[in-house]
């Protein structure tokens, strides 16, 4: 289904971002943000801890609803046109469509099997042979399979970090959703389980649509198209990865990306 | 970027060697601080260690003691006598069926005429009740001497009105027409201390009873003789038991007294050996030859009973045959179906109960008094024990299992009870309250911990046993194994308020578990599109269900060792529940192990062969306790995966 996203779409940006507000109680994080990501891209969002980033990733998703006292305060998300927080959305569908991925690899504590088929499981899929198969197409995309396909019924917390943050993949990319969201997915990892991820996201391109939260400036100019930077939970500056950290126009981006600002 | 102003500071090779200037008795004051608290933590160590030496040294010496008191049960030949007095007591239960059956067959007949004849003497009884003031006071008039006429007529008449006036009042029974009503009315407002026979009316309804029960007897004549050909076929064999039983009782009370003397003589002769003033130990040797008793001849009293064993085997067989014979003329169509059904138990009942006596006759000749009570088998009286019997002037025994079954059933329905209740409610607080209602529930739960157990116990009795009966005897429920109960004081009463106590600690425990499972996976299971309730049953509790399963256990290891409530509303019934009446069981009576220590060990001798029994089911207790506390902290190191 990702894959027959048409070109056309790339004028019609499948994201954007309107002059949206979000706030924890009284505790605003986020002005006015205006933010397109077309369905092609990856996109990746940076900018000092604190400036509202992932707060931006968390409600792509709506997984923020769960924080008791977050709350819109105004603008829009907008996914294909439609606005993510109207009264009918179907938040359990949305998030069927757009995957995430966390910071700290999180399998359940239940076989690699049962990981990967969780997603489908939860939507109501029963036949054994359609889990299979769904589950050994999902471990090939995340370039696992060749690694646990003897010990799919093993407890998935037994891999190693890398390991385990890709079957967190491959259990995203399950349920065949459009976006995936990855929320500094390498942060908890080492360089070599750092590159299999980024080389992964190489390879997924252009079948989903990613839009990933970084700390590593260097991360984000190997494997980002679009990057935004967010600073006091202000968009600052949005543009191609290249001219962003080779020309930035704002000097807050300059001084962030040469290390002058935290 | 010293300044200048700097003080000059000591050498450093001064400073560098630790002052011992500042010791409390030549010891460093951080080491003693040390000790202070290492002691401390040592001594709930040390306390459970006393207490285990403690339990283990007064339980243990009962196995030898149990073992000279069967010895002694043999010996003296009680245990002969047993072995046929034991299976004639089924002979009890089954006399005591047919008489229900009896009764239930002569009711079809007479039970009109008994419920008229009941409702009109209890209408007597309480009109002469209310009249009981005027009634007493023209009694005195009338025995006074010499009489006052004037008087009497003036407490006549007041007791006349006081009648009539009490007659009206009644509430008479719908079963009485309008008639008799009035002469009922009549008869009553006419009672006086004089006369003494009965009513009119009265006479007539008892000897309409009188007429139909010699009716409903002749009718029912064949159950009616059977009945009581039953209940007289054990008397010539229970005479010769009980002349056995004396005989033997004879032998163990001197026996008993022999040896409470021998083992005095012995003290105050070892008392003598090692004394060393001289006269004090004539005086010991003394008191010591006078303690001496004439041994009791085991041998010659066993063979007075042993030597009738054939008398006995022949009594046995006339006895079953007699029962045997009874049981076929039971007849086929007894009354009621209620009547029926108890006649057919009785003669299905009385073939076995025959055979079982002739199989114990038997054994009888195979019986040896000498052969010596070995300490398994001790070992096995105790454990396996059906009976705990205690201050008998017969024999005593100290059976395990009553106990244990009594209690085991108890903690079985608390916790089935209490798991669901605790776990959905952890559930719920964790997942699904607000953060106002988590700031009601948890407290007030918790509180349920504060109410002492005694007050549950008077709940018990007063409230749940009431309600039980009550919900027992509504007609839709019947259906339900057990109703209606019998007994408000039952286990299942005693499973409910434990169930209540229990709840406190496993809500607690099992809403930590769950508040322990990882943020991530939360987030992860949300992520994926499940729902609430998919994560709650899908990732939240099958995470913590360490944390679940050790909280029962705990809340189990807590059942098990609670003793108030049981002690006051398990029923105290000391009997293995009678687990053929199928799940209706639960509301029988029962007693436990915890509710035996603390009833009985306040009123038992000190160092006495009951005290030392009570020692070791203390011992089986705590054993229970430590194991069920192990499992608990076995099960949660056992699935921690998130933790691995």
């Amino acid at each position: 289904m990702a894959a027959e996203t048409p070109a056309s779409t790339a004028a019609e940006p499948l994201i954007q971002v309107e002059k949206f507000n979000y706030a924890y109680g009284d505790n605003q994080v986020l002005f006015d943000v205006d933010l397109n990501m077309s369905s092609e891209d990856v996109t990746a969002l940076i900018g000092p801890s604190g400036c509202g980033k992932s707060t931006l990733l968390r409600s792509i998703n709506r997984i923020n609803d769960l924080v008791d006292s977050a709350r819109v305060v105004s603008g829009k998300i907008k996914i294909d046109g439609i606005d993510l927080y109207a009264p009918d959305v179907d938040v359990i569908s949305l998030r069927r469509n757009v995957g995430m991925v966390f910071q700290k690899y999180n399998p359940f504590p239940r076989s690699i099997f049962e990981n990967a088929v969780y997603g489908l499981r939860v939507a109501g899929v029963k036949d054994r042979h359609d889990l299979e198969e769904a589950a050994e197409r999902s471990l090939r995309s995340a370039a696992l399979w060749d690694e646990v396909k003897d010990r799919l019924h093993e407890v998935a917390t037994g891999l190693s970090g890398g390991q385990q943050q890709r079957l967190c993949i491959a259990r995203a990319i399950a349920l065949q959703p459009r976006i995936l969201l990855m929320d500094e997915p390498c942060a908890a990892l080492d360089p070599i389980a750092t590159a299999r991820i980024e080389e992964l996201i190489h390879q997924l391109r252009g079948q989903y649509t990613f839009v990933i939260v970084t700390h590593n400036m260097e991360q984000a100019k190997r494997i980002a198209d679009r990057t935004a930077f967010f600073y006091k939970g202000r968009l600052i500056e949005e543009d191609d990865t290249m001219n962003i950290f080779n020309h930035p126009r704002d000097p807050q981006t300059e001084s962030y990306i040469t290390g002058r600002l935290t | 970027m010293n300044s200048p102003t700097t003080p000059s500071r000591p050498p450093l090779r001064s400073v560098l060697l630790r002052s011992r200037k500042r010791t409390i008795l030549g010891v460093d004051p951080q080491k003693l601080i040390k000790y202070f608290f290492g002691s401390n933590a040592s001594v709930a160590i040390i306390v459970l260690v006393l207490i285990m030496v403690f339990l283990l040294r007064e339980g243990i010496d009962f196995l030898p003691t149990y073992q000279r008191e069967l010895q002694t049960y043999r010996r003296a030949g009680l245990e002969f006598c047993d072995i046929i007095d034991q299976p004639l007591q089924r002979n009890q239960a089954l006399s005591s069926s047919l008489r229900q059956a009896v009764s239930a067959s002569l009711e079809t007949l007479s039970k009109t005429a008994r419920d008229w004849r009941d409702a009109a003497f209890l209408l007597k009884r309480q009109v002469e009740d209310k009249t009981a003031r005027p009634r007493e006071s023209l009694t005195q008039a009338l025995e006074k001497t010499p009489p006052a006429p004037e008087q009497i007529e003036v407490f006549r008449r007041e007791l006349g009105e006081a009648s009539a006036a009490a007659a009206k009042a009644l509430d008479y029974p719908a079963v009485f027409g309008t008639a008799e009503r009035e002469q009922l009315q009549r008869e009553f407002a006419a009672l006086t201390p004089e006369v003494t026979d009965l009513p009119p009316l009265l006479q007539t309804l008892a000897a309409e009873f009188s007429a139909k029960d010699r009716e409903a007897r002749t009718k029912f004549a064949s159950l009616v003789q059977a009945q009581e050909e039953f209940e007289e076929a054990t008397e010539p064999l229970q005479e010769v038991v009980d002349e056995l039983k004396a005989k033997a009782l004879e032998t163990k009370e001197k026996a008993v007294e022999f040896d409470v003397l021998e083992t005095n003589r012995l003290r105050l002769l070892e008392a003598a050996a090692t004394e060393t003033d001289a006269k004090e130990k004539a005086s010991l040797t003394k008191e010591a030859a006078e303690s001496v008793s004439e041994a009791v001849n085991l041998e010659k009293s066993i063979q007075e009973i042993t030597g009738r064993t054939a008398e006995l085997r022949e009594q046995v067989e006339k006895y079953a045959v007699v029962i045997e014979k009874a049981a076929a003329v039971l007849p086929q169509d007894a009354g009621t179906g209620a009547a029926r059904a108890l006649v057919n138990e009785v003669r299905e009942g009385i073939p076995a109960h025959a055979r079982e006596m002739r199989a114990a006759a038997a054994t009888l000749e195979g019986w040896r008094w000498d052969k010596p009570v070995s300490i398994f088998s001790v070992i096995g009286a105790f454990f396996f024990g059906t009976q705990w019997i205690t201050n008998s002037s017969w024999q005593d025994f100290f059976g395990f299992v009553p106990l244990l079954s009594g209690s085991l059933v108890i903690a079985a329905i608390a916790i089935l009870i209490a798991t669901p209740v605790s776990v959905v409610a952890a559930i719920y607080t964790n997942q699904f309250a607000s953060e106002r209602e988590k700031e009601m529930i948890k407290p007030v739960i918790e509180f349920i911990q504060a109410i002492p157990s005694v007050v549950l116990g008077f709940i018990g009795i007063s409230l749940v046993g009431n309600l039980i009966k009550d919900v027992s005897e509504w007609s839709w429920l019947q259906w339900v194994p057990g109703f209606p109960i019998q007994e408000r004081l039952n286990m299942f009463n005693a499973g409910c308020l434990l169930a209540f106590m229990a709840v406190p600690t496993m809500f607690s425990l099992s809403e930590d578990a769950l508040n322990n499972v990882p943020r991530a996976y939360i987030d992860a299971s949300d992520a994926l599109g499940a729902t609430k309730l998919q994560t709650v049953f899908r990732v939240i509790v099958p995470a913590g269900i360490s944390g679940i399963l050790s909280a029962i256990l705990l809340g189990l290891g807590r059942v098990v060792g609670e003793t108030m409530v049981v002690l006051l509303v398990a029923g105290n019934r000391i009997a293995i529940p009678d687990f053929s009446a199928g799940p209706g069981v639960i509301f029988h009576p029962a007693h436990t192990l915890t509710g035996i220590i603390a009833q009985e060990l306040g009123e038992v001798s000190r160092g006495s062969s009951h005290w030392q029994a009570l020692f070791m089911v203390g011992i089986v207790l705590f054993a229970i306790s430590l194991l069920v506390n192990w499992c608990a902290r076995a099960v949660a190191r056992r699935f921690e995966p998130h933790k691995a």
